[in-house]
């Protein structure tokens, strides 16, 4: 009873938020509203019930565990924002957070993010044993790289055999790259458009398995 | 043609996306080698082995991303693999809860009976914690497999569902350390230390595969925290908007294998049916018909536009609606 009721609320705010594609109306602003109203709401419970309630709530009225009384200070600070005259101390546990996220995170971001990178594009343009599409596959990746680094390099004027050239081959690759990008951004929006269709052809109305 | 009410073309994405559901194309998929490499990862590791699928995505993408957790958790209960359930965001974790549900539901195909962590504690009490053994004994105490069913799956030893957790990267920096220090326990309460698979896996080192099926680029968060630390092999299953933000990530050895959007999920359902791992391919797969022909579609409507822009449109400089 109650999943049928959940799945007619969802085929109905699933038509309202496409009846946006015609036009404006009100019905798509209720379920605009809604959705933002609902998420929150629901982050709100689930973070009340498996965060806050278990790992801090209980374990203080258990009479343990005091040491937790720092955070929860520390996040209570956060609210101060809403009254203006003490909005300066929710810049403790702002200041906090940033320290300590930037600490533990930026050794093994630069790892992550630079160093492992840039070993990934040193790779040889032939050894041994590679076919021919592998080497194609690394001087394609080798040269890409470099011109479209030359591209945002603005130090130089992109003139000549290797600044222009460089630049307008990087141009070249930069599009390519976006081209890329486009063709997966109209599949994944298809594919949502394809996930919103199973549901009502299969969950509502039963024509499809 | 430059002037044509858009509300022309979102009907035809309409009739070309709602058509191929009704009378069954079944356009093959091909498989890449992004997807098939993380296929063979998971189909190489058995009951003493353990992955994590982490649901990094909201709602808003879960037609891409649900579909592709639930094809992996599916290969990994097949092979007995314990299945760690995590989530960096309370979105996250209703998408954790509503794919295992999917997963234990009996009427969809390939369905896994689950049994609750507290209806086999005597067994575990019993000290019967290997899978071999605790199906049997679990099945000489009268309980039958249900017809069609894949097998049984019991909550603490195949599974937990660990659910969302704040700050989830540094979430993933402590379990490299300890899962049970940064999740006491489990989404519905039960104590993570009194589980089978925490005690076989205590940390992320012992983890064998983590996948982050992600909406957003939170995803990084596990090479970061987890793959850069300890070395832990890492997948992602993210939407096709960002697949080619992570290619890199292959190239560079930082993940084993990529599953791209609808079209990822479909082909790791193809690898599942073609292995014989399920009896039928799921959701993302039917959905491959609609995908090739709203391309089509849009191919189509790319190639006339471009005719009627150099044919006369930008030459003579026509006044394109809402462009003044």
């Amino acid at each position: 009873m109650y999943e049928t009721i959940g799945i007619w609320v969802g085929a109905f705010f699933t038509l309202a938020i496409y009846s946006f594609l015609y036009k404006e109306n009100p019905l798509y602003r209720l379920a605009e509203h809604l959705v933002v109203g609902v998420s929150l709401g629901y982050t709100i419970s689930i973070t009340y019930d498996i965060t806050l309630k278990p790992r801090l709530i209980e374990p203080l009225l258990a009479g343990s565990h005091w040491i937790l009384i720092i955070p929860a200070i520390l996040g209570l600070l956060y609210i101060t924002r809403f009254i203006p005259s003490i909005a300066w101390l929710s810049r403790y546990p702002i200041a906090f957070l940033m320290g300590t996220s930037m600490g533990v995170s930026f050794p093994l971001t630069m790892k992550a993010w630079v160093l492992r990178q840039l070993e990934g594009a040193m790779a040889p343009l032939y050894v041994s044993g590679m076919n021919w599409s592998e080497v194609a596959g690394n001087i394609v990746l080798i040269l890409g790289t470099l011109a479209a680094l030359i591209y945002f390099f603005f130090s130089k004027p992109h003139k000549g055999l290797f600044f222009g050239t460089g630049s307008k081959i990087g141009i070249w690759v930069i599009m390519l790259g976006f081209g890329a990008t486009f063709g997966f951004t109209v599949m994944g929006r298809i594919s949502l458009l394809i996930g919103r269709i199973q549901y009502l052809l299969g969950d509502w109305l039963h024509i499809i398995k | 043609m430059l002037n044509i009410d858009r509300r022309w073309i979102f009907l035809a994405i309409g009739v070309v996306s709602i058509v191929p559901f009704l009378i069954g194309i079944g356009m093959p998929v091909s498989t890449t080698v992004e997807v098939e490499n993380i296929f063979d990862y998971v189909n190489e590791l058995g009951k003493d082995d353990a992955i994590f699928i982490s649901f990094d995505y909201a709602p808003g993408t879960q037609a891409e991303n649900t579909p592709m957790a639930i094809a992996v958790m599916r290969h990994a209960l097949h092979n007995d693999v314990s299945v760690f359930l995590t989530a960096n965001q309370p979105l996250g974790h209703g998408m954790a809860i509503g794919a295992l549900h999917y997963v234990t539901d009996p009427a969809i195909p390939d369905f896994y009976e689950s049994v609750s962590f507290e209806d086999w504690s005597a067994l575990r009490d019993a000290g019967i914690v290997d899978k071999d053994e605790l199906v049997s004994a679990w099945e000489s105490e009268g309980n039958v497999l249900p017809e069609g069913c894949s097998g049984w799956i019991f909550e603490g030893r195949d599974y937990a569902l660990l659910g969302y957790a704040p700050v989830f990267n540094l979430v993933i920096l402590g379990m490299t350390n300890s899962i049970e220090a940064q999740y006491p326990q489990d989404a519905h309460g039960n104590s993570t230390g009194e589980m089978p698979m925490l005690r076989d896996h205590k940390s992320l080192r012992e983890v064998d595969l983590a996948l982050s099926c992600s909406g957003s680029g939170a995803c990084v968060w596990w090479i970061t925290y987890a793959r850069e630390k300890i070395g832990m092999p890492v997948a992602f299953g993210v939407t096709a908007v960002m697949a080619t933000d992570y290619y890199p990530y292959i190239q560079s050895g930082q993940i084993i294998g990529q599953m791209g959007g609808l079209r990822g999920a479909a082909e790791y359902e193809v690898l599942l049916y073609e292995n014989g791992v399920t009896v039928t391919t799921g959701k993302a797969f039917t959905g491959m018909d609609v995908q090739s022909a709203a391309h089509l579609l849009i191919i189509f409507l790319i190639i006339m536009g471009n005719i009627a822009f150099f044919a006369g449109g930008f030459h003579k400089k026509t006044a394109l609606k809402g462009r003044g």
